[in-house]
């Protein structure tokens, strides 16, 4: 051990010779390893192009999908360089475990995680680059209720973090929009087979439409167990379905009329800059984009902008991230003083012709706001 | 959905778990260990099918007998890594080891096929039959046929050949089979390779419709331990009994509460069944000899 | 012993070594991470320790050790984040919750057998593991709670991370201290005895129940304590902290680092940390890589890397002789006198015994009884039913029918501690000893249940455990009566069968009872052993112990038997003077077929 703690010692004193260190931190391995591995690419892809040539050290630190040990590699991640930034975890346990981190080495966090309260903690160096849960699910909420004109809701959601979180956001926006669903279930556990019970119930409370915020497997099979139960009611899912991985799993006429959210949806390759990018994804990584790749590849590129332009401290770099507006591949950014930047996002249907979806509703800023 | 379809779903389902509990309780019997990485290899039986049908698109049927062939190896690799290194240390010992080992396979698998989940081909085609009201899908079907077909083979097996015999024998009491001329490791290889080959099936059984994923096996380890606990420790027709009632009790009671509330039950069912009938159904309650 | 001889025993000295060196690591050379993962050892030690006393001193595989580490931190964590409570409050509740959990699972719990033990602790894990997921309103749901403050006491906030790694290493070093009392004397050896032979242990009157119950409260203790000072370290808590893959750490650090000893606890948590730690940047493979190298270790060392480290250390520098600890015999006291009791002929009665097996009477009907200082043998051929009475006598089996009288009362429902700790102490057919333990102490050990040897008084006992060297000092008494002094420090797996044979019986006496039940003693030994032990058996005789010897060798019990009560399948055929007995047609009908007139019996009625 002791021969080891040396050795550990050493290597992080190695001098570097690139311009900045930018660690990326995120889930590896573990339950959340298809989602850890999407952002993964984004974020090397960003560091890859580095604008004005910079050369960013940009070690891979794996967080194994646990809060301990995600604060424990942020913490090494941090402490064998002066870091500008760090490029974290989607998931919402490990950012709560990692903020105290943060603040305590006083480098912000460029995230894409969708928990709420990362950014209504009062700490000021957590950014992320997705539409905050509470915003996108007021999309969620609004398209089922506004555009489909659906009343009696199913919602249901499984037992993850993601999954509870979404469950409570969902139901007090339907509250706020005047329905109340006839029915509800947050306990589906991720790894559930059968779903036959579970849809059983939701035809027995005559629900015409199913709201539904998991993880991408749970929801496979849902919506899988649905169209051959012979249910016949729509489906609106959050944006877990959106990952090419998911849609793999689907024969394309499995896909009709189920919809979902999505900040945004690369694959459809809605407009050129998101095509030329996707593209470039696609030659890389010899995978399909998804939207949580493209999320935290605009936010690291924006840091990395700032700091072609100047920035080069990370307090620098913290007090640009929450003032300056940045036109990234998928939208523009813009913080809105508490590390929220995103504030976009689409609903996309399928209509059983392939596997890539069409966008066919898009809310923005102020309209993902639910008094 | 009507109390007899949902009771045919659990069925359904419970059938592919039988063989997972039965590949379970023919390792427990030959080592009286408990395999943890058990689940872990069922998940490696799905990896093989997803394997296999990318390189030739054949029905999963055919292909069945390749996945046990292949899995009854990895079976015998996984006893000489994680069991024989460890046959004279206490039982614990090799619970752990299997833990590891079911570790190793967790990552073997994200490196080798990546995180995200993956599908198998279906047995013989997808699509569901209908049986007067019931609706059972085809897969459902075959699966049910091939649990029974590999349930009724082992019995067969067990019950009346030389072979099985030996492995009885050697399940015993392995000093005494060595002394009379079974070669008690050469048999303990094998059990661990036939219950490695049963996961195996199930989970390329498994992998059509519930996909396979690298963290997929840990449920299935607790579930097969549960069924073999509830059956009676050592019964294999209690292993299949307690996989098929746990199945059924969860598929039914998660129709009328909720799956929390199903899952929360099942436990406490488990329980009383540990301070009341603490032999499980076929089990026996053994005085101890001095 | 001389401080120099303390430090040079086993591996005191490296490990000593390493842990200076380690702390002036901690204090010179360490960076934010570095301190994290110190305390991140620290806490696991602590996790680790706790489950020790479980897992194993009393050997039961619990699965609920992550649960209670959960509990604990769920507890700090709602306690500060909803109801701004200190440490003060937190931490012993923390340790307090837990404790009470298992208190109230373990009686039922501890019941089961090996596997259904287990599978109910896993069980209870994977029930709280639901409700931490669920019941959002207090635990947070899946997300945990966050924020949860720094240590506080008395207005001092232990916040920076020097701070806490001195405090949590604080708490290991109490932990170990506390769990050194508890084992180094002779509830360590009690502990032993327990969890390698469960049988033996009772029948030397060591109540396993409450042993068990004493680790399994002990360990939900500990795991408390760890738990809260986790919550402390990373601020957060989340069902995470109670689920299957903690547990999972926590068997593979305590079964690497070595199951009884302290230094193991340490070490395995150390290692396992720092592997991960090594590992991490090897990003996918990082995993394989732990597991892979875990389980090398596992079967590189099975008893743990502190015996790996040991064994190394005896290849190196050889080992240590062991010395004889400096005791002086106590007197062993036999009783010369029983008790005056109502019914003062028969100090032992037994009536109408009759136990099943499936369809097999092995007793059907049996009476005898036994004075004050007699000697009774009890023979029949095999399958009569001998053992299994004396097992019905010492408690170890409950008959169906009948009871069993000892000075007037009615011990038949009685446990095998109980009935051993009124006075009645037996052998076995087959050697129950602690192989690992000197001949010595696996004598001493039967000190602990007669003299009431407890948790709560070793916790409390400064220094040297009193109890022990009462126990050793009678212990060598009755191995000078038993002719084994010679070999009083050996471990008594490398002993000749004879002499283990005598150290089971010596083990039987030293608790000074006043019937001694032996089951075939001259087994496997030679004649000049059978002589020897014989006469031994008629001195404690005429001290006053009333012995009844199961056996089948005749000619063993010919110089030692007053009297001769002869079984057979299950019912008693003849009984008194022993050359009547042998003469009897019943008798020799039972052990050789038919014929009175053989010459074997001729055999066995000259002395």
């Amino acid at each position: 051990m002791i021969v080891g703690l040396c050795l550990m010692a050493g290597a992080s004193n190695v001098a570097s010779a690139a311009d900045a260190y930018l660690p990326i931190v995120m889930p590896i391995t573990g339950f959340l390893s298809v989602e850890g591995g999407s952002q993964r690419n984004g974020a090397v892809m960003a560091l890859e192009q580095a604008p004005g040539g910079m050369k960013v050290d940009f070690p891979v630190f794996d967080t194994g999908t646990s809060a301990t040990g995600a604060a424990t590699a942020l913490d090494k991640a941090l402490s064998s360089q002066k870091a500008i930034a760090a490029a974290v975890t989607v998931f919402g346990t490990e950012m709560v475990a990692m903020m105290p981190i943060a603040a305590e080495y006083k480098v912000p966090l460029l995230t894409i995680s969708g928990l709420a309260k990362i950014t209504e903690s009062g700490n000021p160096y957590i950014f992320r680059f997705l539409p905050n849960d509470r915003e996108i699910k007021v999309a969620h909420a609004r398209y089922i209720v506004e555009v489909m004109k659906k009343k009696k809701i199913a919602l249901i959601s499984d037992t993850t973090a993601y999954g509870q979180g979404g469950f409570a956001l969902l139901q007090e926006d339907f509250g706020k929009l005047g329905t109340t669903p006839v029915f509800e279930d947050n306990s589906i556990a991720p790894d559930t087979k059968d779903m036959s019970p579970l849809l059983a119930k939701v035809k027995a409370s005559g629900a015409d439409v199913i709201a539904l915020h998991s993880v991408a497997t749970p929801m496979t099979l849902i919506t899988k167990q649905l169209k051959s139960s012979g249910l016949n009611i729509p489906i609106v899912n959050s944006s877990s379905i959106v990952e090419p991985t998911a849609t793999a799993l689907f024969e394309p006429a499995e896909l009709a009329g189920v919809c979902a959210e999505t900040p945004s949806a690369p694959e459809a390759r809605p407009t050129p800059a998101i095509k030329a990018w996707a593209d470039a994804y696609l030659k890389r990584f010899n995978l399909e984009p998804d939207g949580l790749a493209l999320g935290q590849y605009d936010g690291v590129m924006m840091a990395l902008t700032l700091m072609a332009h100047g920035v080069k401290t990370p307090e620098d770099l913290r007090a640009a991230l929450q003032k300056e507006t940045y036109q990234g591949v998928a939208m523009t950014y813009k913080s809105n003083g508490h590390g929220d930047l995103s504030h976009d996002a689409d609903i996309v249907c399928w209509d059983g012709t392939s596997r890539i979806p069409k966008i066919v509703g898009h809310y923005a800023g102020e309209q993902l706001i639910l008094k | 959905m009507t109390f007899v379809q949902l009771a045919v779903n659990g069925v359904a389902l419970g059938a592919a778990y039988a063989l997972v509990a039965l590949g379970f309780v023919f390792i427990v019997n030959a080592t009286s260990a408990v395999n943890f990485a058990h689940g872990d290899l069922v998940m490696a039986g799905g990896y093989v099918a997803v394997g296999l049908g990318s390189l030739a698109t054949l029905p999963m049927i055919l292909m069945l007998p390749l996945v046990a062939a292949i899995m009854f190896v990895v079976g015998i690799a996984v006893a000489l890594v994680a069991y024989f290194p460890l046959i004279d240390r206490p039982p614990a010992t090799v619970f752990i080891s299997t833990l590891l080992c079911g570790i190793v396979l967790q990552n073997l698998f994200l490196v080798l096929f990546g995180p995200q989940a993956r599908a198998a081909p279906p047995l013989i085609k997808s699509g569901t039959v209908h049986l007067g009201a019931i609706e059972i899908s085809v897969q459902a079907l075959g699966t049910l046929a091939v649990a029974a077909a590999l349930i009724g083979l082992q019995y067969l097996m067990f019950a009346r050949t030389q072979i099985g015999r030996r492995l009885r024998a050697t399940a015993q009491d392995r000093q005494m089979a060595q002394a009379i001329g079974i070669r008690a490791s050469a048999v303990i290889a094998c059990t661990f390779g036939a219950g490695t080959a049963l996961a195996g099936v199930a989970g390329a059984l498994l992998a059509n419709q519930f996909f396979v994923y690298p963290t997929g096996g840990i449920p299935l380890s607790v579930y097969a331990y549960m069924a073999v606990v509830v059956g009676g420790w050592g019964s294999i027709a209690g292993a299949v009994l307690g996989a098929m009632l746990i199945s059924i009790f969860q598929v039914v009671v998660s129709a009328y509460v909720s799956y929390a509330v199903a899952t929360g039950l099942l436990y406490f069912v488990l329980l009383l069944v540990f301070f009341f009938r603490p032999q499980g159904i076929f089990g026996e309650l053994v005085q101890r000899r001095v | 012993m001389g401080l120099a001889s303390w430090l040079l025993a086993g591996i005191r000295l490296p490990l000593i070594v390493g842990a200076a060196a380690l702390i002036l690591y901690a204090v010179c050379y360490a960076n934010l991470y570095d301190l994290r993962v110190l305390t991140l050892c620290g806490v696991y030690a602590l996790f680790v320790l706790g489950f020790q006393f479980v897992f194993g001193h009393a050997g039961a595989v619990s699965l609920a050790q992550a649960t209670f580490f959960g509990i604990g931190g769920y507890i700090t964590g709602i306690l500060a984040t909803r109801f701004g409570f200190l440490f003060p409050v937190t931490f012993p509740l923390s340790i307090a919750g837990p404790a009470l959990l298992a208190v109230i699972i373990g009686v039922p719990v501890l019941k089961l057998e090996e596997h259904y033990f287990s599978l109910a602790t896993l069980g209870i894990g994977l029930v709280v593991l639901l409700l931490a997921n669920q019941w959002s309103d207090v635990t947070g749901g899946a997300n945990g709670l966050s924020g949860i403050p720094p240590i506080e006491i008395a207005g001092f906030a232990v916040a920076d991370r020097r701070s806490v790694l001195w405090f949590v290493w604080a708490t290991v070093a109490i932990g170990c201290l506390l769990a050194h009392q508890i084992t180094r004397g002779l509830l360590g050896h009690a502990y032993h005895l327990m969890r390698e032979d469960p049988a033996a242990a009772s029948s030397v009157g060591l109540n396993i129940a409450e042993l068990r119950f004493g680790a399994f409260v002990l360990s939900a203790a500990y795991g408390g304590a760890a738990g809260a000072l986790m919550a402390h370290v990373i601020h957060v808590v989340s069902p995470e902290n109670l689920d299957l893959s903690l547990m999972v750490t926590c068997l593979t650090m305590t079964v690497i680092g070595g199951r009884t000893q302290i230094a193991g606890a340490i070490l395995g948590a150390g290692m396992i940390v720092y592997l991960r730690e090594w590992f991490r940047v090897l990003e996918n493979y990082y995993m394989i890589a732990y597991g892979t190298v875990a389980l090398a270790t596992l079967i590189a060392a099975p008893y743990g890397l502190v015996g790996a480290l040991e064994r190394l250390r005896s290849l190196l520098f050889g080992t240590t002789a062991v010395v004889r600890p400096p005791l002086i015999a106590q007197p062993l006291l036999l009783c010369a006198r029983p008790a005056p009791s109502r019914d003062a002929e028969a100090l032992l009665r037994v009536d109408d015994i009759a136990l099943a097996f499936g369809g097999v009477k092995a007793l059907d009907g049996v009476s005898l009884s036994c004075r004050p200082g007699e000697v009774v043998g009890l023979i029949g051929p095999n399958g009569s039913g001998k053992t299994t009475l004396l097992n019905v006598i010492s408690g170890l089996y409950s008959c169906e029918r009948g009871k069993v009288v000892f000075l007037g009362h009615d011990i038949t429902a009685e446990p095998a501690y109980a009935i051993a700790r009124l006075g009645i102490t037996r052998t076995f057919q087959h050697i129950h000893l602690a192989e690992d333990l000197s001949v010595l102490d696996n004598i001493a050990v039967a000190r602990a249940g007669v003299d009431g040897a407890n948790l709560l008084e070793a916790l409390v006992t400064l220094g040297r455990d009193r109890r022990l060297d009462t126990a050793r000092g009678l212990a060598m008494a009755a191995a000078e009566r038993l002719g084994i002094a010679h070999v009083l420090m050996e471990p008594c797996g490398r002993l000749p069968y004879g002499t283990r044979r005598r150290v089971e019986v010596a083990r039987a006496l030293v608790a000074a009872p006043k019937v001694l039940l032996l089951d075939e003693p001259a087994a496997g030994l030679n004649e000049q052993e059978q002589r020897d032990l014989a006469e031994r058996i008629r001195g404690f005789a005429a001290d006053g112990v009333t012995v009844l010897v199961v056996e089948h060798n005749l000619v063993f019990l010919a110089a030692l038997a007053e009297r001769l009560i002869c079984l057979d399948r299950g019912k008693v055929i003849a009984s008194g003077l022993p050359d009547a007995v042998r003469r009897e047609p019943a008798v020799i009908e039972a052990y050789l077929g038919l014929d009175p007139d053989v010459p074997e019996l001729a055999l066995a009625e000259s002395p």
